[in-house]
C-alpha cells in the first residue's frame, strides 16, 4: 500500500510538473518575434497574401483571445493531440512517432558506451599511482568538457578523412552509428567517471574493504562487490541527467552526422518558427526526464529501502 | 549522341559552366568533359547542405532548395538557351497579342506526366490556378503569375493567359520551377499528399521520402523529351538520385572524399579550393537573377544622404577583401543583376575604395564632430549603422568580409554594428526597419526583377510583413521606367529602358555590388557530363553518367 501511494504521489506531482513545463512553453512560444501565421504559410520572409495569413489564423484559433488559445492548448495536450506541424502540414505526435526510434538509439547505445568507458577508466584510476590518477584526472576533465559539434568534426577527420575506417554520415549501418555514439558517449564519460573514481577510491579503502580484505577476498572480488556498487550509485542518480543530457547533445550531433531524429527535427523546428513542433518535442523530452527520474528512484528504493526514507547510509 | 544535340540549352549551359571553370583555374579531369562512351545505370547520391524541404511540390511556398530538387522529376513550359533567350520547353508555341494583354501557349503534343495524365492545355489552368489558390500558400510562384487574371482553354493543346497588364517577363517567370507544369489529377490530391509526391512529366521520379534522411529518386523510363528531333529513347542514364540532407559543410565535403556521396553543393570557398588538389570537380553555377550586394537603406538617417552613402562605399575594400577570402572563387560583380543575366548593365567607376574621398565626403556632408571613440557626430547624432546578417544566407566568408567593412568604415568615423541573427529573426528586424544596411539575395530568372526590387511599391510591405526595396529607392521616373520595362514588346526597347533603370540605382549610390549568388557544387571524379543546369541554375542530372 506505500509503494502504492508513493506511486500515486510521485505521478501526481510528474502531471504538475508537465502543466508547468506546458505553460511555461506556452507563454515562451508567445512571446518569440514574428507571426505564427507567417510560419505557417511557408516560413520566414514568406510573401504570403492577405487572405492565406488570414486563412492560417482562423485555422489554428490565432485571432482568438491569448487565454482562450491557453485553455485550447490544454484540451488539446490533455487528450494527447499535439498539432499539427507548420512546416510539415503533419501530425507533430506522427513526425515524432518517426524520428523517436532513431533518437533513442543513439541515446540507448552512447548511454551504455558512457558507462563502459567511465566504468574502464574509474577503475584503472582508482588503481594506479598518483601521478596516474592525476592524468586521469585531466583525461576526465578535457572529455567532460570538449564540445559535441567539435568532437564530431575530429572524429569524422580522424576516422573517415584520413582512416577511411568509418562512414562520416551515417545511413542507417551499424558503422554509422558508431561515430555519432561516440561523440555523445565521451563527454558523458568524462562527468560520469569522475563521479565513479572518487566513490571508488574512497569505497577501496573503506573499512568494509578493508574486512572483506582481512576475509580474504581476493582485490578483484572486493572491486566488484564493493567498490563497485558502491561506485556505481552516485552515477546511477545522475542517470536522469545524462538522458536529458543526451538528448540536447542529439541536437548537434544529429545535425553534425546528418541522422534523422528529434534533435534535428527540434532545430530545424525553432529556425522555422515552427511552434506546435517545438512545443511537442520540448513537452516530450520532459516527460522522458520525469519518466527516467522516477524510474531511477524506483530502482534506488529497491536497492537501498533506507535511503529511500530520507535517511542516510 | 543525337541525344546531346538536341538538348540544346543543356549544352550551352555545359559551356558557360566550363568557361566559369577555366576562370577559376579548376583544370582536373572532372570538368564536366565526358572522359568516354556514356554508361547507363546507377544511383548517383547528392547531398545538399539546404533544410530538408517541407514540401517537394515547388509550388507551395518557393524556395531554392525546392527549385534544386523539383528540376530532377518537374518540367517547366519554358526554359534558357545558350544565350539566356528564353525558349519553349513544355510549351510548343507561344504567342502575344498586339497590346501584351494575352499570351496563347499551346504545350507539346505526346507528352506525359508520371500518372499517365496526358499533357493538355488544361494542365496551363489547373498549375496556374494551383499558385494563385491561397491555400498552396504559394509566394515565389504566386508573384510570378500574378498579372494572369484569367486562363482559357482554346483546344485540347491551347491556352489564352488574360492578363491584367502587359508582362514582357512572363515566360521568363514561367521557365522558373517554381512555376513547373505538375498533373492536374495529382494537384487535386491533398496538400499533404501532393508535397510528399509531386507528379511531373522530368527524366526522374519522387519513389519514397523519408523524412530527415532521403527522398529517393528513380528514373522515369517512360521520358519524353519535349524537343521535337529526338524524342525516342530520352531516357537518363542514371537509374535514380539518393537525394541526402547534410546539413554540415564538413560532413558534408568529407562524405564526399570518402565516396560516400557523389555530389555535393554549398560547396564554400576553402573547400572549393582544397578540392582542386584532390580529384574533384567543380562547378560554378551562379544564380539569375540579384548579384549579391549591400543595400543602403535611403528611407532614414543617415543613408538618407546620398552623400554619406557613397562614403560608405568608398572606405570599404570590397576587392581586396573578397580576393582573400574567396580565393578566386567569386569574381567581383559591379551590377545589380547576376552575370547570367544578359542585360545586366555594371559601372565599376563607382565603388573604388577612396578613404580619401569618404572622409571629404562626410566633411561636407556635416559630420564633422567626434565623440570619445572617433565617431563621427552631427547635431549630437552619432554616424551609427546597423547591419542585421542572416547566418542562413550569409556563408562564414561573407560574414568575415562584412566584418572588414566594419573595420574598413570605423577608419573614416562609421561605427558599423553587425547583428547576427537566425533567418526568422532577421526578416524581423527587416519589416521593423531595424537596419541601415543588408544584403539580401533575391533568385528570379530574367531583368523583372529589378522591379520587384527597386520600384516604390515594393517598399509598402507584403501582409506578412515582407518587403523587397530593402534599399527603399523611391523615384518616381524610375518607377515609370521599369513598368515601361515590363509592358513594352520591342526588345531593344526594354533592354534600353532596363539599362537606364540600372544607372540611376547604381549612380544614386543605394547599392553597393559584390558578387554573383554563390552556386557552387563539387562532385566525385566518377561523375560524368556534369554541368548542364535549369533556368534557376539548379543542376540537371539528365546527361549525368556515371563512370563506374
Amino acid at each position: 500500500m506505500r509503494m502504492a501511494s508513493w506511486l500515486a504521489r510521485r505521478v501526481g506531482a510528474a502531471a504538475f510538473l508537465l502543466w508547468v513545463v506546458a505553460t511555461v512553453i506556452f507563454i515562451a512560444i508567445r512571446m518569440i518575434p514574428g507571426d505564427p501565421a507567417e510560419a505557417i504559410m511557408g516560413g520566414p520572409g514568406s510573401q504570403a497574401s492577405a487572405e492565406a495569413l488570414e486563412t492560417a489564423r482562423e485555422q489554428y484559433h490565432l485571432n482568438e483571445p491569448i487565454l482562450v488559445q491557453y485553455v485550447l492548448y490544454l484540451g488539446q495536450l490533455i487528450t494527447g493531440d499535439l498539432g499539427t506541424s507548420y512546416a510539415q502540414q503533419r501530425p507533430v505526435a506522427q513526425i515524432m512517432a518517426e524520428m523517436l526510434p532513431a533518437t533513442l538509439q543513439l541515446t540507448l547505445i552512447s548511454l551504455a558506451i558512457a558507462w563502459l568507458i567511465a566504468f574502464l577508466m574509474a577503475a584503472i584510476a582508482a588503481r594506479s599511482s598518483r601521478l596516474g590518477q592525476a592524468m586521469g584526472t585531466v583525461i576526465e576533465v578535457v572529455a567532460a568538457a570538449v564540445p559535441h559539434f567539435w568532437l564530431g568534426a575530429m572524429l569524422i577527420i580522424i576516422f573517415s578523412t584520413w582512416l577511411g575506417w568509418l562512414p562520416a554520415v551515417d545511413t542507417g549501418t551499424v558503422q554509422g552509428i558508431i561515430l555519432p555514439a561516440l561523440t555523445l558517449a565521451i563527454p558523458l564519460a568524462g562527468f560520469l567517471a569522475q563521479l565513479m573514481r572518487d566513490s571508488l577510491v574512497t569505497a577501496m579503502s573503506s573499512p568494509f574493504a578493508l574486512a572483506a580484505r582481512a576475509r580474504g577476498a581476493s582485490e578483484g572480488q572486493v572491486f566488484f562487490r564493493h567498490g563497485f556498487r558502491h561506485a556505481a550509485l552516485p552515477a546511477l542518480n545522475l542517470t536522469g541527467w545524462a538522458v536529458a543530457t543526451s538528448i540536447s547533445g542529439a541536437v548537434v550531433v544529429e545535425e553534425v552526422f546528418a541522422r534523422p531524429g528529434l534533435g534535428r527535427s527540434l532545430l530545424g523546428a525553432v529556425l522555422s518558427r515552427d511552434m506546435p513542433m517545438v512545443t511537442g518535442i520540448a513537452l516530450f523530452s520532459a516527460l522522458i526526464y520525469m519518466v527516467v527520474m522516477l524510474l531511477v528512484e524506483a530502482v534506488e528504493a529497491i536497492i537501498n529501502p533506507a535511503a529511500a526514507r530520507g535517511h542516510d547510509v | 549522341m543525337p541525344k546531346l544535340s538536341s538538348h540544346l540549352k543543356i549544352l550551352a549551359t555545359a559551356v558557360i559552366g566550363g568557361l566559369a571553370l577555366a576562370g577559376c583555374g579548376n583544370t582536373d579531369s572532372a570538368d564536366g568533359e565526358a572522359t568516354g562512351e556514356p554508361q547507363s545505370g546507377g544511383t548517383l547520391t547528392y547531398a545538399s547542405g539546404d533544410a530538408e524541404p517541407d514540401c517537394l511540390d515547388p509550388h507551395y511556398g518557393g524556395n531554392y532548395p525546392q527549385g534544386l530538387i523539383a528540376t530532377q522529376y518537374l518540367e517547366t513550359l519554358f526554359t534558357k538557351d545558350e544565350d539566356g533567350e528564353t525558349i519553349p520547353w513544355l510549351a510548343d508555341t507561344s504567342e502575344v497579342s498586339d497590346d501584351g494583354l494575352t499570351h496563347t501557349i499551346s504545350v507539346t503534343d505526346g507528352i506525359t506526366f508520371h500518372d499517365g495524365t496526358p499533357l493538355t492545355s488544361e494542365a496551363i489552368k489547373a498549375n496556374i490556378e494551383h499558385l494563385q489558390d491561397p491555400e498552396t500558400a504559394s509566394s515565389t510562384g504566386f508573384l510570378a503569375v500574378e498579372k494572369v487574371e484569367e486562363i482559357e482553354i482554346v483546344d485540347e493543346l491551347t491556352a489564352d493567359l488574360h492578363l491584367s497588364a502587359p508582362d514582357n517577363a512572363l515566360e521568363e517567370s514561367l521557365s522558373m520551377h517554381w512555376t513547373a507544369i505538375q498533373s492536374p489529377e495529382a494537384l487535386d490530391r491533398d496538400v499533404q499528399e501532393n508535397c510528399a509526391d509531386p507528379v511531373g512529366t522530368g527524366p526522374f521520379m519522387v519513389d519514397s521520402w523519408e523524412r530527415e534522411q532521403q527522398i529517393n529518386l528513380v528514373r522515369n523510363d517512360d521520358y519524353v523529351l519535349p524537343v521535337e528531333s529526338d524524342r525516342e529513347n530520352a531516357q537518363a542514364y542514371l537509374e535514380g538520385i539518393t537525394w541526402r540532407m547534410i546539413p554540415e559543410a564538413a560532413t558534408r565535403y568529407a562524405a564526399l572524399q570518402s565516396g560516400e556521396v557523389d555530389v555535393i553543393d554549398n560547396a564554400q570557398p576553402d573547400t572549393i579550393q582544397s578540392a582542386e588538389d584532390a580529384n574533384i570537380g567543380h562547378l560554378d553555377a551562379p544564380r539569375p537573377g540579384a548579384s549579391n550586394r549591400l543595400e543602403l537603406n535611403s528611407s532614414q538617417a543617415p543613408f538618407d544622404d546620398a552623400a554619406v552613402r557613397e562614403a560608405f562605399m568608398r572606405s570599404v575594400d570590397v576587392d581586396g577583401g573578397i580576393e582573400a577570402l574567396y580565393f578566386d572563387t567569386a569574381p567581383r560583380s559591379h551590377s545589380l543583376l547576376s552575370s547570367v543575366e544578359p542585360l545586366g548593365y555594371s559601372d565599376d567607376s563607382l565603388f573604388s575604395q577612396d578613404v580619401e574621398q569618404a572622409n571629404e565626403l562626410l566633411d561636407e556632408a556635416g559630420w564633422t564632430e567626434r565623440d570619445d571613440d572617433d565617431v563621427r557626430m552631427k547635431d549630437g547624432e552619432r554616424l551609427e549603422i546597423v547591419m542585421p546578417v542572416s547566418t542562413n544566407q550569409s556563408v562564414p566568408a561573407e560574414q568575415s568580409l562584412f566584418e572588414q567593412f566594419q573595420a574598413q568604415a570605423s577608419e573614416v568615423g562609421f561605427d558599423m554594428q553587425i547583428n547576427l541573427l537566425d533567418l526568422s529573426s532577421w526578416y524581423a528586424e527587416l519589416s521593423e526597419h531595424n537596419y541601415d544596411l543588408v544584403s539580401a539575395p533575391y533568385t528570379k530568372v530574367g531583368p523583372s526583377v529589378l522591379r520587384i526590387l527597386y520600384h516604390s511599391d515594393s517598399i509598402e510591405p507584403a501582409p506578412s510583413g515582407y518587403f523587397a526595396n530593402n534599399a527603399q529607392v523611391d523615384i518616381p521616373e524610375l518607377d515609370e521606367t521599369l513598368v515601361q520595362a515590363e509592358e513594352t514588346t520591342d526588345e531593344d526597347e526594354r533592354a534600353e529602358l532596363y539599362e537606364q533603370a540600372q544607372q540611376t540605382v547604381l549612380e544614386g549610390y543605394y547599392v553597393l555590388p559584390l558578387y554573383d549568388q554563390q552556386n557552387h557544387f563539387l562532385y566525385s571524379a566518377e561523375v560524368q557530363n556534369m554541368g548542364e543546369t535549369s533556368a534557376i541554375a539548379a543542376p540537371e542530372y539528365y546527361n549525368v553518367w556515371l563512370d563506374q
